[in-house]
């Protein structure tokens, strides 16, 4: 078991449901609140508790914008979310290598 | 067990990422081009007496490229407007998407050309309208914006468009012919851009 690494890895990214958040935002350019609700099936709560706690860290930034008489918010991910999505990335693959070549 | 999770937290990565990799360039665009190349070809079709097999499989599959080439150039124009990658993971799967049907249904009209069998011509641009629909079907899945509905609703009326010629037993007229190509690649497609024109912006900023 590799507790370096391990250690190493981002707790806030860590969590289940900001994983999921950070690994959506990484594959498209943008996404508003109801996408990543509905893509997450999570409830309105929830999403925003994760969202505050990723804002608060600097991994994702807000853009709200009001036309038509609506208010839309998006959300992207800052370039500290974005290397800190990919050390996470590099750390479970890290992780994955080094147990199977102790298996063998 | 570390290795359990680490393979479960990548696999959930994977599989969310792969998700919501849509191919989101703006579509209004690209039909407008290619309804107005699908226009302007079946008005110059019968005015330049495109009336045998051969000139009509060839000028219909100039016209094809004429559109692919133009969607080629506005989308990799968004791509650089938008400073992402052009060849990006949805692309290659909307693109991958395309090629099987795509090239179904331009091998049908190339094996005319070169068999030079007699076939009434309204029934070609049914067979064509039946594998761009297909092609628009399978890529749809990894686009938004009804992409997959619009390619059924081809394949429906390509299918329905070669019965009904079938029963009717039209006679031999490359006019009938220029004009369904005018109507599906060229009305339908500038009525889905105008459609795609009002609505793309307001569900993307949902």
């Amino acid at each position: 078991m590799n507790t370096d690494a391990f250690n190493q890895l981002d707790r806030v990214i860590h969590e289940k449901g900001r994983l999921a958040i950070m690994s959506l935002l990484a594959a498209t350019p943008q996404m508003s609140f109801t996408e990543l609700r509905d893509t997450l099936s999570m409830t309105d709560g929830n999403l925003t508790s994760h969202i505050k706690t990723l804002q608060y860290e600097g991994y994702i930034a807000v853009t709200k914008s009001y036309e038509k008489s609506r208010s839309t918010t998006t959300y992207s991910l800052t370039e500290k979310g974005r290397k800190a999505f990919t050390k996470y990335l590099d750390l479970l693959e890290q992780i994955l290598k080094e147990s199977r070549n102790k298996k063998i | 067990m570390q290795n359990d999770w680490a393979e479960e937290h990548l696999h959930t990565i994977r599989t969310l990422m792969e998700r919501v990799a849509l191919y989101r360039r703006a579509l209004a665009p690209v039909m407008f081009l290619t309804g107005g190349t699908g226009i302007l070809f079946s008005i110059c079709g019968p005015l330049l007496k495109v009336e045998n097999p051969i000139s009509f499989v060839i000028w219909w599959l100039a016209a094809g490229l004429v559109a692919f080439l133009l969607t080629l150039f506005v989308t990799r124009r968004q791509a650089l407007k938008d400073k992402e990658p052009f060849w990006s993971n949805p692309t290659r799967q909307v693109i991958y998407s395309l090629i099987p049907p795509l090239f179904a249904g331009i091998s049908t009209g190339i094996a005319i050309v070169i068999d030079g069998t007699i076939i009434n011509p309204p029934f070609l641009p049914a067979f064509w309208i039946m594998f761009y629909g297909t092609a628009l079907y399978a890529a749809g899945f990894f686009m938004r914006r009804g992409m997959k509905l619009f390619g059924f609703l081809f394949v429906i009326a390509g299918g329905i468009m070669l019965i009904v010629l079938a029963l009717l037993k039209i006679p031999v007229d490359y006019n009938i012919a220029h004009l369904l190509m005018g109507i599906f690649f060229g009305v339908i497609h500038i009525g889905y851009g105008v459609y795609l024109h009002f609505t793309e912006k307001s569900v993307d900023e949902q």
